[in-house]
């Protein structure tokens, strides 16, 4: 008894900060999240030159895919000044733009697909991970045009991946230096305490809104459609591959003070975790959709409860010109 | 001597000092370059005078939140209106940051939050909701009068946001065509056919033409005038933020040219410009909901970031996280921070 308690004083959040820890979220969450998306997206490539059919690539592609997804929610810093972002995956995509700018590539005799300098400069909606999947799991008529797109997807995306990760330990040297002399991108730690913030709180919002709200739609008319990567089966994936490393981003964020966020974590993943539709095409079953909304509504509850015990200690209510302007 | 007595002593000796102002001139006291609404920590509403400094002039208490000021163009003088669907506006001494009238909206009308006076300074215009039929209107205030309230004219469309004096004189009107009634507070009742358009009026405030050329659910909401009788019009999409259309364009001579700042940049916006700006330097916008601030060579983050005052030589920026940067060329500096929430709009005066 004594010791138990003795053992929760020692893992009380006195001992650590309210406001988030930049060099903790560095080193645990930002820098080996961009080693790993490195490294699943430099095997994808591998395997890709090895062979190219896509029955061979499926394990690689849902490792690397899954490593973006996982620190995809990371906009700023290289991602943001590289404007790589829609070229790591280029959804939503209501118009159809992935499909339309790889059927016009790969009838495009003009641009050699096996340099990688020349496929860096097409449209980024044939970059990503969206791309890959198309040419994976939708039938192709040109067989050897569409391994040399896989090719160029998959190596495309590993050169991409390996810059972020080359860039990041520069960007984590000015968020850690912030208010230094000199260092004009963060002026204080705050400023590099709310850009966490900012990428936690705009994932949270991206997994509401668009990994859910897009297949749910309205009650009215569902769109199943619109789920993200459905061909590939993994839009409930993306959904609890996100809250975990939001949840991650944010305890390490918020110490460990932070009770009702780890209880809404706990509950949207619990919800996520019931869900037997991996992509979410029982939103237009009015039975199963019913349990996306109440994962949608966990969700809401994750939001809230992040704005109260992360953003308030950093001074940050909900945006005042951003979610209430004119 | 009862503490009191001293503590008022002292009081009045500080309002003694200030009073010694006004025989300054604005430059030496440090008169404030641009005015924004802000909500304080208590949740209090208040007028801020911003310096180019960053710093504080004074700050007003506001009966509820505002939205933006028109400056007079002679008179070191300010016109601040409600956020829509408020029915106050308030009459500021710049230099002092006193109330010198209050006005308020007619029965049945309601202020979008901006307005402009006209370039010899004599009459002020205004946004209003005509609120049972839902048209825009212009409301006319006789400045030499005390402000008094002499007539309204069209404005050419639904939901007239803001409106800006061109260089010619005349005006420019952002209809952003979203009728709301203050019955449903500002839930948007026409969102299937509503038609935002920029109006030109005369001088006088007679409208003299309508450009509608844009996507019928881009509302059209903040302009600034810029060289050659150019218009930047800021749009807020209102279908799939997915699929929205360029949000930002440049009106002139009746045409309509949109702004590409490249997919990249044009996603971070997040489909919603807040507001826009235009000065010797070049133009600038606002995304608050993308958190960034975009010219013509540059995109800069900046979370909650909205309010925008073109001065001579540099744009000053606020957020709603109390601070004051200025874009300066491709950089930004920051200029000051204060426990405030700016809001939407900053004007410089």
């Amino acid at each position: 008894m004594r010791l138990a308690a003795l053992a929760c004083l020692l893992a009380a959040p006195a001992l650590t900060p309210a406001w988030a820890d930049v060099v903790s979220v560095l080193d645990a969450h930002i820098l080996p999240g961009h080693a790993r998306l490195a490294a699943q997206t430099e095997a994808l490539a591998e395997a890709a030159r090895a062979d190219c059919a896509p029955e061979s690539l499926l394990s690689a592609y849902h490792d690397a895919r899954d490593a973006w997804v996982q620190i995809g929610h990371i906009q700023f810093g290289p991602l943001e000044e590289s404007g790589l972002a829609l070229a790591m995956d280029f959804w939503p995509d209501p118009r159809g733009t992935v499909p339309k700018t790889i059927a016009r590539l790969t009838v495009d005799a003009d641009i050699d697909l096996t340099d990688p300098d020349a496929f860096a400069e097409v449209s980024a909606a044939a970059q990503g991970f969206s791309a890959l999947e198309w040419m994976l799991f939708t039938p192709q008529a040109r067989a050897e045009e569409a391994c040399a797109l896989t090719r160029a997807i998959a190596g495309g995306l590993a050169r991409k991946a390996a810059s972020l990760e080359a860039d990041w330990p520069a960007f984590a040297d000015l968020m850690t230096s912030a208010g230094a002399d000199g260092n004009t991108r963060f002026q204080s730690e705050l400023e590099a305490q709310r850009a966490l913030y900012t990428a936690l709180s705009t994932g949270l919002e991206f997994l509401h809104d668009q990994r859910l709200g897009r297949p749910l739609g309205t009650f009215d008319r569902p769109r199943p459609r619109r789920a993200e990567a459905r061909r590939s089966d993994r839009s409930l994936r993306h959904i609890t591959l996100s809250l975990g490393a939001l949840e991650e981003l944010a305890v390490l964020m918020g110490g460990g003070d932070i009770p009702q966020t780890r209880a809404a974590f706990a509950e949207a993943k619990a919800r996520a975790a019931e869900l037997d539709d991996p992509a979410l095409q029982g939103v237009a079953d009015p039975a199963q959709r019913f349990r996306v909304e109440v994962l949608q509504q966990a969700v809401r509850a994750v939001q809230v409860a992040v704005i109260e015990e992360v953003g308030r200690p950093l001074g940050i209510s909900a945006g005042f010109n951003a979610l209430d302007g004119d | 001597m009862p503490r009191s007595m001293r503590d008022r002593r002292a009081f009045l000796g500080g309002l003694a000092a200030s009073t010694l102002a006004p025989s300054l001139s604005w430059a030496e006291i440090g008169a404030p370059a641009a005015l924004s609404a802000a909500r304080a920590p208590d949740g209090s509403f208040h007028l801020a005078g911003l310096r180019r400094d960053g710093t504080l002039a004074f700050t007003l208490p506001l009966p509820a939140r505002g939205h933006a000021a028109a400056a007079h163009p002679h008179r070191a003088e300010a016109v601040h209106i409600a956020r829509r669907p408020g029915t106050f506006a308030m009459v500021i001494d710049c230099a002092a940051g006193t109330i010198r009238h209050r006005l308020a909206a007619p029965k049945g009308r309601h202020f979008y939050g901006h307005g402009a006076f006209t370039a010899d300074g004599t009459t002020l215009l205004t946004t209003e909701n005509d609120i049972e039929t839902g048209a825009g209107r212009i409301g006319i205030w006789a400045v030499a009068e005390g402000y008094r309230r002499v007539g309204d004219l069209p404005s050419g469309g639904i939901g007239p946001h803001e409106i800006i004096r061109l260089p010619t004189g005349g005006f420019a009107v952002a209809n952003g065509g979203i009728r709301t009634h203050p019955e449903t507070g500002r839930e948007k009742l026409n969102l299937g056919t509503m038609r935002p358009n920029l109006a030109i009026l005369d001088a006088h405030g007679a409208l003299q033409e309508v450009t509608d050329s844009t996507p019928h659910q881009s509302s059209l909401r903040h302009i600034a005038a810029g060289p050659d009788g150019a218009v930047l019009c800021g749009y807020q999409w209102q279908g799939d933020i997915f699929d929205a259309p360029p949000m930002l364009a440049i009106w002139r001579d009746g045409q309509l040219t949109e702004i590409d700042l490249g997919p990249a940049v044009h996603r971070r916006m997040k489909a919603y410009v807040g507001s826009v700006a235009w000065g010797a330097q070049g133009w600038s916008a606002s995304a608050p909901r993308g958190g960034v601030i975009v010219t013509a060579g540059a995109a800069h983050a900046m979370p909650d970031g909205c309010g925008l005052a073109a001065l001579a030589g540099e744009t000053l920026v606020t957020d709603g996280l109390g601070q004051v940067h200025a874009l300066r060329g491709a950089g930004l500096e920051r200029r000051g921070t204060h426990a405030l929430a700016f809001d939407n709009h900053l004007v410089s005066i």
